[in-house]
């Protein structure tokens, strides 16, 4: 008896120790966004007044978590509210992870707040497919408010000819920034072609100093380099194409792009270890303070950061946009990035979708413009004025550019940007071959088009 | 006679109906926070999902034949076992030996105890932040005491796809020998002084007391510690998540990390959850086989 039970309990204790396992990945992620909540119920602005016409109460998320971005958008709904008494807005800071997953869950139990954002691409095509969130093509064809807007900015909001997203945030492109200085002490130009950065990058590495920082555990960050050299060499339809099955990730620009990554590698044009390193913790930028490294491809977010982190860095830096290649099919104008960032879109369980539309209007109205501008932003409106020389860089740049392509890992639905990225870091690593990853996109993109 | 049986009856029941009051609030919170999420992970782990519509498709036995036919899941199962003996062979070892050091130095070494128990008081997230800079190859510790060695400094380890997962398991012995050195610190205590005073008296010198009498007395509470590292090792996820995130190109795997990844970052509900799934079978199956070959002497 006594043998039977002490049987029992040790296989129950075997299970206990086991099951946590299975609240493994929800218990981490309620860690997590416990942890911000916690930290951002008191930025939760509430704003109750007594209104005429039945009380409307609204939701909205967004993760704004760093000053003054976040007073920022609570001052935007506080006029909103102040102006509409009738409503009264539950607004919540979160930090970008904790974010997606609760977005995810909340979408799925049809508990999402009013108005959430998301970046285009996969992600609001799948919030579109499932029938998630309203369609703004009325709200945006009256008054023709959506020529308030850049092009750029509407066409990725648009997804089976509607538009579903409201563009808000910022307009974010990637391109070199560079230690001025450096190029000065080296006597080194601005390249215009792929041949002439390569020469700079020799030129640097023989006096010892990195030509491009890069921490590639994040991934999104060598993926710049790809879909640059991508875009370049074979123009920006090859991608849309290949995703759209249209075309192939077996296209050769792919290829050539992949061959010319493994070869700067080999060449040592980036720093060591760059696949272990964390953008996100700086360690990328840290070789850039340093002037161990000159040049690094980064959205233009980088200003901000660096600005915040090492305000004397900024007065050498220097931006110029990727290259153009050598008898490339790609427009040397064209630019990788969003216009817009953070598209707010609006739930299908809103009880109120034209009150929420308004709500949205307010965080890009004319106040609001300023105020970003103010924070080192570029709002996506047209005919936006920036003071700062390298806002006005990344302004040129969008304005110009014939084409703006959305990040792969935004573009591409999440099971494909995930394949993107980790291949992409192999790629990187040279733990695969070009070829190898072409194959691999390929074969996935293939298998997910079949079930659609 | 009479009398005293329906006493003891009486007893009985009264005993009876307490155990089940009290054992019934906890049994509730186990049925829905352990048992029911088990049930429905399953139950998921039959179909297809991707975390936000409203309905799921039905897909049978299939995700599960995926997952037989995954080589990234196989990678991440060779990975856990990696950790598993790793952690086995280097934490508890070494948490025994400073524990009957410090068991030995006695009060003296008291902030000894303190000093190396911090490790253990430290959050994972920080951790593994704390280690993310200690491997930077350009800045890193790692990397300037192997310059000052004479070396070339730029040690890449988490970066390299071969070493990343030795990387991390250096740090989560780091993390985890305090904790089992104060397990075995507590068990070294409670034996009690006599065994030791009779030990000394025969003329037993100190090594002998710890190889013959000590340790054998601590057998169980060894087995339990090597059951725990064994469990802990098999659904191993924080510090993975925070230093490589399965990175570099998949070389740190585990099988929580990829479970993590499927449900919540590419949107395969279904999948992970029988990525899940089948977690629990192998690491109840490698359980209960390990407890039943570590006490099967005695049951026997």
């Amino acid at each position: 008896m006594k043998k039977v039970i002490g049987k029992t309990l040790s296989a129950a204790l075997a299970l206990a120790m086991t099951v946590s396992i299975a609240a493994c990945g929800s218990g981490n992620q309620s860690e997590s966004s416990s942890s911000s909540s916690a930290a951002n119920t008191s930025s939760a602005a509430t704003t109750t007044t007594v209104a005429s016409g039945d009380p409307v109460k609204l939701s909205l998320w967004h993760i704004q978590t760093t000053e003054p971005m976040t007073s920022n958008v609570k001052a935007d709904i506080d006029r909103f509210a102040k102006d509409n008494p009738k409503y009264s807005v539950d607004v919540q800071v979160m930090q970008n992870d904790a974010y997606k997953t609760k977005l995810k869950i909340a979408l799925s139990s049809n508990t999402a707040p009013d108005i959430f954002f998301s970046w285009t691409g996969g992600s609001m095509n799948e919030y579109v497919d499932a029938d998630k969130i309203v369609d703004l093509t009325p709200y945006m064809d009256k008054d023709n408010y959506k020529d308030r807007f850049m092009d750029a900015g509407i066409n990725q909001a648009t997804y089976k000819d509607k538009i579903w997203g409201v563009p808000v945030e910022n307009t974010s492109v990637a391109m070199f920034f560079y230690n001025k200085d450096l190029f000065a002490k080296y006597n080194l130009q601005v390249p215009k072609t792929i041949k002439e950065l390569e020469t700079v990058c020799d030129t640097l590495k023989k006096n010892g100093i990195i030509p491009f920082s890069l921490a590639n555990k994040t991934q999104w960050t060598g993926s710049m380099y790809y879909m640059y050299l991508a875009n370049r060499i074979g123009g920006a339809d090859a991608f849309k194409n290949a995703a759209a099955r249209t075309g192939s990730f077996e296209d050769e620009s792919f290829k050539q792009a992949g061959t010319i990554i493994q070869d700067w590698v080999k060449k040592d044009y980036f720093n060591k270890g760059f696949n272990g390193l964390d953008e996100d913790s700086g360690q990328s930028r840290t070789l850039l303070y340093t002037e161990k490294a000159a040049m690094t491809l980064m959205g233009s977010w980088f200003l901000s950061t660096a600005a915040g982190e090492n305000k004397d860095f900024m007065k050498k830096v220097g931006s110029f946009a990727f290259p153009a290649a050598e008898g490339g099919k790609g427009e040397p104008d064209a630019v990788v990035g969003t216009v817009g960032d953070n598209f707010y879109h609006i739930a299908k369980t809103c009880k109120d979708p034209e009150g929420a539309f308004k709500a949205i209007q307010y965080m890009i109205d004319d106040t609001a413009v300023a105020k970003r501008i103010e924070a080192g932003r570029v709002p996506p409106v047209k005919g936006v004025k920036v003071s700062d020389p390298l806002l006005q860089n990344v302004l040129d740049a969008v304005q110009k550019a014939p084409s703006v392509q959305l990040w792969y890992d935004q573009y591409l639905s999440p099971e494909l940007s995930d394949l993107h990225k980790s291949t992409t870091q192999a790629l990187f690593g040279l733990s695969k071959t070009p070829d190898q990853v072409d194959k691999e996109m390929e074969a996935k993109a293939k298998e997910l088009a079949a079930k659609k | 006679m009479q009398a005293t049986r329906s006493l003891s009856e009486y007893r009985k029941r009264s005993t009876l109906t307490a155990t089940t009051v009290f054992l019934l609030p906890v049994f509730f919170f186990i049925l829905i926070f352990i048992i029911y999420p088990i049930i429905d992970s399953f139950w998921l782990s039959l179909h297809e999902w991707n975390g936000i519509t409203s309905g799921k498709a039905f897909l049978g036995l299939e995700n599960w034949k995926t997952l037989l036919g995954d080589k990234i899941f196989f990678k991440a199962f060779l990975n856990n076992m990696i950790i598993v003996v790793l952690s086995i062979a280097i934490q508890l070892p070494i948490a025994m030996a400073i524990a009957f050091l410090l068991d030995t130095g006695g009060k003296k070494l008291n902030f000894l105890k303190m000093i190396y128990f911090l490790p253990m008081l430290m959050s994972s997230v920080a951790v593994g932040f704390l280690f993310k800079y200690t491997y930077d190859p350009q800045f890193g510790l790692i990397s300037a005491v192997d310059t000052m060695l004479g070396g070339q400094g730029m040690v890449d380890v988490l970066g390299d796809p071969h070493r990343a997962i030795f990387g991390v398991i250096a740090v989560i012995c780091w993390q985890f020998i305090p904790f089992y050195m104060v397990y075995f610190l507590a068990a070294l205590s409670s034996l009690p002084v006599e065994i030791y005073e009779a030990s000394i008296i025969d003329g037993a010198s100190h090594s002998q007391y710890f190889w013959r009498v000590a340790l054998p007395s601590m057998k169980g509470t060894i087995k339990s510690a090597a059951v725990l590292s064994l469990v802990g090792s098999l659904k191993y996820f924080d510090l993975i998540y925070v230093m490589t995130q399965g990175g570099p190109d998949g070389a740190t795997e585990l099988m929580a990390t990829y479970m993590y990844k499927n449900a919540f970052t590419i949107g395969k509900m279904g999948y992970g959850a029988t990525v899940a799934s089948g977690m629990f079978i192998i690491i109840t199956v490698i359980s209960l086989v390990t407890l039943r070959v570590i006490n099967g002497k005695e049951e026997a």
